[in-house]
């Protein structure tokens, strides 16, 4: 597949004011939205575009609550290199599987849930020691 | 002598307290960012002792960088790294350290087999390194760590004499006499 480098390029901005950020954000967002079927084609996903748009929406969610005007481009800026990278065709099947479509949020199983699946148990689970139980990063604030 | 003892007590004084330190910011991630206090009205009132510092604007670098959620609120322990016992030179303890609270649930076991020390803590080794304490400050609030600062040992260069191996001292027998 023939792509043209400059296809889809932007440039870095620094949007005016809320105003301007939430329509850069929204276009972004439309951009992505409409692609989906086309992603699925490209890389001949195993996945339907519906699963594409709610995996690209969570990842708008996310950032939903940001104020900050400096991240706002930043993050505007991250993703349109990644759209571009994406329909451009530049990624591998993993990338848009694992980076682009797959849920962020580790799923906070009980140590019986994850026994019963045989997943994760290694010898550690035997003696009692559980050390998947503890989520890194959560210093009990 | 004298001398030499209020410079040790306040050696001692400071190496016991560490002060938290409470930056106030505005990190505009969230809608739900607490308000920032006017303390006007005190200074009008004579009440202000304590100096307001101006707000600062804080990138959200946490956001940006993709770090993972769990690590945005972290506690962290700015500090300047003591020298090396070992060695008679004071190099690198001018510098300030970031490193990393152990977590709460104690991530840490050791391994049944070879007793290897493990931890699922990704960020226990971690340390930075930054000129001063300031950076080192500014650093923690742009990633949103929770940063509490130590302060610097007060150094001590004991005073060394020859001579005073030979001084007649009555009361105490001191072995050391440089320490």
């Amino acid at each position: 597949m023939t792509t043209i480098p400059a296809r889809l390029a932007s440039l870095t901005r620094t949007s005016g004011g809320p105003a301007e950020s939430r329509k850069r954000a929204l276009k972004l967002y439309r951009d992505w939205y409409r692609s989906a079927p086309e992603i699925c084609g490209i890389y001949a996903l195993s996945v339907s575009p519906a699963y594409v748009r709610h995996s690209i929406r969570q990842r708008f969610e996310k950032n939903r609550n940001v104020t900050d005007q400096r991240a706002i481009d930043v993050l505007l800026l991250k993703s349109r290199q990644d759209y571009q990278e994406t329909m451009n065709c530049w990624k591998q099947i993993d990338h848009v599987m694992g980076i682009l479509l797959q849920t962020q949020e580790r799923p906070n199983k009980t140590f019986l849930e994850r026994f019963y699946e045989g997943l994760g148990v290694d010898d550690n689970v035997f003696i009692g020691k559980d050390e998947k139980a503890v989520i890194p990063a959560a210093s009990g604030i | 002598m004298s001398l030499l003892r209020i410079c040790t007590s306040t050696a001692s004084v400071s190496r016991r307290s560490a002060v938290q330190v409470i930056p106030q910011l505005s990190r505009g991630v969230t809608t739900e960012a607490a308000p920032t206090v006017v303390r006007k009205d005190e200074e009008k009132s004579g009440l202000g002792d304590i100096a307001v510092q101006p707000t600062r604007d804080v990138l959200v670098a946490d956001v940006i960088s993709g770090a993972p959620r769990e690590l945005h609120h972290r506690s962290v322990r700015i500090y300047q790294p003591t020298r090396n016992t070992m060695q008679s030179g004071s190099g690198k303890s001018e510098r300030w350290r970031i490193d990393f609270d152990t977590l709460a649930g104690a991530g840490r076991w050791e391994n049944p087999l070879m007793g290897w020390a493990s931890s699922g803590d990704y960020m226990q080794g971690t340390r930075m390194t930054f000129k001063s304490k300031e950076d080192a400050m500014h650093f923690a609030e742009k990633q949103g760590w929770d940063y509490y600062v130590q302060h610097a040992t007060v150094k001590r260069i004991p005073p060394k004499n020859y001579a005073e191996n030979y001084v007649y001292k009555p009361n105490t027998l001191r072995i050391m006499r440089t320490k």
